[in-house]
């Protein structure tokens, strides 16, 4: 047993079956989570003002980690808090090793069928940013033009449904595509709005401003994550979320990170509601 | 977790599969004979007897060799053109430039690599060999192409390949800037389909299939022109 190569022969072996077992599981995750009295919950890891770095604390912040924290609260559970990159979410919560994820996790019909979502906790538009001398001014302009995004995100996935006609191309990070969009290496970014209007208050201090579509390419509407036929967690979150919005607390924390006490002093006009009802 | 590979039943599917396994083969060939023919250059410039020329080739293979070759790529794709006027930067970003620049920084990465491996090959040719050349007429190029070269290129056969194999891997990297080659589209697939593990375990095997493809051909090669030959 003490022998290395017998030990991680093993040990690999345990975690193939671990994989396997994850998937064949029928276990309740509820169950699991209240047997540990934690959750763990996965958010994005540098993506302002939903889950990123503070540059002071060097701790996790962002409306998503305040959800997070809020969902842990409301259900009695110690919270453990797991920073992930964009592309990891959906495998992480596959994977099983995060028990949900509230990580700006847009609805789209084809990500339903690998995971669940909750009842939608935020809504935003995703929107396209263009160079204002550039003479774009719809949707239809773009044609023939480069659109960036970034790698994994779900602009990116519904800019190739959306913008059939322009060239769209992903960039690991949503700033390299403003770099890009800069130096006029692509004519258009896209992503949410609050990412749009950082890069905007930003252009506005150089010779290049720019400015945004008024025409949105779609509405996103947010929820928590878990594992596919999660019900039970997935019922506990949504009363949860229920709950906080109820008592104001969400409003609170939409006006932190998006509202009257953030940079982007946007007024909630969401309700909580299932995130599938049409747009 | 379904381990069920319908994706591949998809058509949209393959074809960005084949359209992506086609840009990395095309970048890996253009950087395999670009990257050549400038380390061949590079040597041939070696043997002028320059001081600051020396100094130069040193500078490049040293910059191309520890600075990291997804950097290298950055560099070449947002900073180059910025030193350009603006009409023509305009008009260099207008066309395929993600796919170019990719080339240009994985052509000039592997040539450093190259040029030391064909240097190494002329090093371990022992003096004696150039001294008998010359002893038995033949002049300062002949020697070269006669008696040095042909030995040296079948000594450097194999770290040649073997770097061959790295730059094929390293075509992966260019999906940095957008350039859809076989993980770009991989990649993108993931992002419609959240199919993870499938599609990492498709693109897995294709690239062990060519890797292998490359290392047998490789191989091939060092048995047609082995370094211990008699002539």
């Amino acid at each position: 047993m003490h022998h290395p190569i017998i030990k991680s022969t093993i040990l690999a072996g345990l975690a193939t079956a671990a994989v396997f077992a994850s998937g064949a599981a029928q276990a309740n995750r509820l169950d699991d989570v209240k047997a540990k009295g934690s959750i763990v919950c996965g958010t994005q890891n540098a993506s302002s003002p939903y889950g990123f770095q503070d540059p002071k604390t060097r701790e996790y912040v962002g409306y998503d980690v305040d959800m997070c924290k809020a969902i842990a609260k409301e259900m009695g559970l110690k919270l453990v808090h797991k920073p992930l990159s964009t592309e990891a979410r959906i495998p992480e919560v596959k994977m099983g090793r995060v028990d949900m994820v509230a990580g700006s996790m847009a609805y789209l019909p084809t990500r339903a069928k690998e995971v669940d979502f909750s009842l939608q906790y935020l809504q935003g538009n995703i929107g396209v940013l263009v160079k204002k001398d550039s003479g774009i001014k719809t949707l239809a302009d773009l044609a023939g033009k480069k659109v960036c995004a970034s790698s994994g995100s779900s602009s990116a996935a519904i800019a190739s449904k959306v913008l059939t006609k322009s060239d769209v191309l992903t960039f690991q990070t949503i700033s390299q595509c403003y770099l890009g969009l800069q130096n006029d290496k692509v004519a258009a970014m896209t992503a949410g709005d609050l990412v749009l209007l950082r890069f905007k208050n930003d252009s506005e201090k150089t010779s290049t401003p720019t400015e945004l579509l008024s025409e949105p390419t779609y509405t996103e509407h947010i929820g928590v994550v878990v594992n596919k036929g999660e019900t039970d967690l997935k019922n506990a979150i949504n009363v949860a979320i229920e709950k906080i919005d109820k008592s104001g607390e969400l409003s609170q924390i939409y006006d932190k990170w998006m509202g009257k006490d953030s940079i982007y002093k946007l007024n909630r006009t969401f309700k909580v509601q299932p995130v599938d009802r049409a747009n | 977790m379904d381990f069920s590979f319908s994706l591949l039943t998809n058509p949209d599917t393959l074809h960005m599969l084949m359209w992506g396994v086609s840009v990395t083969l095309r970048l890996f060939a253009g950087a395999l004979v670009c990257g050549l023919t400038i380390a061949l250059l590079l040597s041939g410039l070696y043997l002028v007897p320059s001081k600051l020329l020396r100094w130069i080739i040193a500078l490049y293979v040293e910059y191309h060799r520890n600075v990291p070759t997804v950097v290298q790529i950055m560099v070449w794709y947002f900073g180059m053109p910025e030193v350009l006027p603006k009409a023509i930067r305009l008009w260099i970003n207008q066309g395929n430039t993600e796919f170019s620049f990719a080339l240009i920084a994985l052509s000039l990465n592997v040539s450093a690599y190259y040029y030391e491996d064909i240097r190494s090959g002329i090093k371990a040719i022992a003096a004696t060999q150039i001294e008998a050349a010359r002893s038995i007429g033949l002049g300062a190029m002949q020697s070269l192409r006669y008696v040095i070269l042909p030995q040296a290129m079948r000594i450097s056969i194999p770290p040649i390949i073997n770097r061959s194999l790295i730059v094929f891997k390293d075509t992966s990297l260019a999906m940095v800037i957008g350039v859809t080659e076989l993980t770009y589209q991989v990649k993108k697939i993931e992002n419609t389909t959240f199919q993870t593990f499938q599609i990492f375990m498709i693109s897995t095997l294709i690239y062990l299939v060519i890797s292998l493809l490359i290392a047998t051909l490789g191989a091939q090669v060092s048995r047609k022109f082995p370094a211990n030959f008699k002539s």
